[in-house]
C-alpha cells in the first residue's frame, strides 16, 4: 500500500517531470534520432519516461517547430528521425539558462544554512 | 500480429485523418523495437506482444495524448451557460405547449382528447426541437471562440490598462428581455407547432367564441417554415443571452441570421399556396361585409397587397434590429 504521502508525490513528481522531460528531450537531439533510441538514451542517463509520452511529445515539438523530422527507409524497419531546428536550438539554450537558474534558486530555498556557510548570502 | 493491428486502429481511428498514416508507421517502428528488445533473439510470443501493448497503455489514452488538446461541442466555459439557458427554453416550451393546450379546449371542449393527444405529439416533436436549436446557438459561439495560442498571447501581453471598463448599462442585454422573448416566440410556435388555424381574423359573438377565418393555407410546408422562422428568432435571443452585451461580432451574427429569416420568408411567401385561396370569400360568408361593398373593396385590395407589405416591414424590422445593435454598440464604449 502507498502512504498518502507517497500519493501526493507521485501526483506532483508527474507534473515536475512534464516539465522537465522536455529540456531532456531537447538535449538529446543535436544528432538525429528516432523515438525508441531516444527512450533508451534517456532511460541509460537515468531519466525514465514513458514511450506513450514521448511519441506524442515528439510530434508536438515538431508541429512547433522546434523540432524537424525525416524518415528514414533504408533502415530494417522504416523509422522515423527528429533533430533540432535552428529554432530549437535556441529555445534550447534559453531553456538550460533557465533552468540552471531554477536549480540555484531552489538550492537557495530549499537549504538556506547552505548560503551561510558559503559566505554568499 | 493481428493483436498489433488491431493497437494501432485503436489508437489512430480517434485521430484526425491526415496524421493517421503517419502515426501508424511510427507506432508500429516502436511496438517492433520494444518486441525485438524483450524477446533478444529468441522466438517472438503472443505473450511478448501482450506485454508491450500492456507497457504502451490503454490505446484510447495514449491517442488522447495525440491530440493534445480537447475539443468540444459546448466547452466547459460555457456550459453553465448552457444548462441555464436550456432551462429557460424547456420552462419556455412547456408553457407553451400548455398555454396552446388550454386554447384549443376553450375553442373546442367536445374533442378534448384528441387536443390531449396533440399536446403529448408535440411534448416529443417541440422539446427536442428546442434543445436542438439551443445546442446549435452554443456551439456556434464555442466554435467562433478564440482558439488557444490566440488567447495565450493576449494573455502574456496583458497590461493593467487592458482593463475593460466597467460595463456601460447602455450596452448590456437585458437578461428579462431576451428570456421574455424566448417565451414569446415559443409560445407562438408551440402554437403553430398545433395549427396555423389559429393565426387569422377571429370572430366573438355573445355566446363566446365562433370561429376563425385563416390568414394562411392549412396544411402545407408553411407552417415547418413558420417553425424554422421563429427558430432562428430564438436563437438569436440566445446568442444575445450568451454574450451578455453588445459588440461588434454580436451584431454581425444578428444580422446574419436576420438575412437568413429574411430569405427564409421570402422563400415560403413566394411559393404557391401559401395563403388561404378562400380568406375573402370566408369573410363575406361570416357577414363581415357584402360583396361590392366599399369595405370589400379596401379589405381585398389590402390582402392582394399583403406579400409586399409584410416583405416591407418585415425588412425594416430586420433592418432596424441591426442598427439598433449598432447603435447600443457605440453608445456602450
Amino acid at each position: 500500500m502507498m502512504s498518502d504521502a507517497q500519493k501526493h508525490m507521485e501526483k506532483l513528481m508527474q507534473e515536475l517531470r512534464r516539465g522537465t522531460i522536455t529540456i531532456g528531450v531537447l538535449s538529446q537531439l543535436s544528432e538525429p534520432q528516432y523515438g525508441y533510441s531516444l527512450v533508451t538514451m534517456l532511460g541509460d542517463k537515468g531519466i525514465q519516461v514513458e514511450p506513450g509520452t514521448l511519441y506524442p511529445l515528439l510530434r508536438r515539438l515538431e508541429k512547433q517547430g522546434l523540432l524537424a523530422s525525416q524518415w528514414d527507409t533504408n533502415d530494417t524497419r522504416p523509422r522515423k528521425y527528429y533533430l533540432l531546428s535552428e529554432t530549437g536550438k535556441e529555445v534550447y539554450d534559453l531553456l538550460v539558462v533557465e533552468w540552471k537558474g531554477i536549480v540555484e534558486s531552489l538550492n537557495h530555498v530549499i537549504n538556506p544554512k547552505g548560503g551561510n556557510e558559503d559566505g554568499t548570502d | 500480429m493481428e493483436l498489433i493491428d488491431r493497437y494501432i486502429y485503436a489508437v489512430t481511428q480517434k485521430l484526425p485523418e491526415s496524421q493517421r498514416e503517419d502515426i501508424a508507421s511510427e507506432l508500429r517502428g516502436l511496438i517492433e523495437d520494444m518486441l525485438e528488445e524483450r524477446v533478444n533473439g529468441r522466438e517472438v510470443h503472443e505473450e511478448y506482444v501482450e506485454e508491450v501493448l500492456q507497457e504502451l497503455g490503454n490505446p484510447k489514452k495514449l491517442a488522447q495524448k495525440y491530440r493534445g488538446t480537447k475539443r468540444y461541442l459546448i466547452g466547459p466555459e460555457y456550459f453553465d451557460t448552457f444548462l441555464y439557458v436550456l432551462k429557460i427554453v424547456l420552462i419556455a416550451m412547456s408553457v407553451g405547449i400548455g398555454i396552446s393546450f388550454v386554447i384549443q379546449i376553450i375553442i373546442n371542449p367536445v374533442s378534448i382528447l384528441d387536443h390531449f393527444i396533440e399536446m403529448i405529439i408535440s411534448i416529443f416533436t417541440g422539446l427536442p426541437m428546442a434543445v436542438g436549436w439551443t445546442i446549435i446557438g452554443f456551439a456556434i459561439a464555442e466554435y467562433y471562440q478564440e482558439d488557444g495560442l490566440q488567447e495565450l498571447k493576449k494573455e502574456q501581453d496583458w497590461k493593467p490598462s487592458d482593463l475593460p471598463p466597467i460595463p456601460n448599462p447602455k450596452g448590456s442585454i437585458k437578461r428579462s428581455e431576451s428570456i421574455a422573448g424566448i417565451v414569446f416566440l415559443v409560445i407562438i410556435m408551440a402554437v403553430f407547432a398545433f395549427s396555423t388555424d389559429y393565426f387569422g381574423v377571429w370572430f366573438f359573438q355573445e355566446n363566446g367564441f365562433r370561429g376563425v377565418v385563416p390568414f394562411l393555407n392549412e396544411g402545407t410546408y408553411v407552417q415547418w417554415f413558420l417553425l424554422l422562422i421563429l427558430g432562428l428568432g430564438i436563437l438569436k435571443e440566445v446568442i444575445k443571452l450568451i454574450y451578455g452585451k453588445w459588440s461588434y461580432h454580436l451584431v454581425m451574427l444578428i444580422a446574419i441570421i436576420n438575412i437568413a429569416s429574411f430569405v427564409g420568408v421570402l422563400f415560403m411567401i413566394n411559393g404557391p399556396d401559401v395563403w388561404n385561396p378562400n380568406f375573402i370569400n370566408e369573410l363575406i360568408q361570416r357577414g363581415l361585409f357584402t360583396e361590392g361593398s366599399e369595405a370589400f373593396h379596401v379589405v381585398t385590395q389590402i390582402w392582394n397587397n399583403a406579400t409586399n407589405w409584410i416583405l416591407a416591414i418585415l425588412a425594416i424590422g430586420l433592418i432596424w434590429d441591426i442598427v439598433d445593435g449598432v447603435i447600443k454598440t457605440v453608445r456602450s464604449k
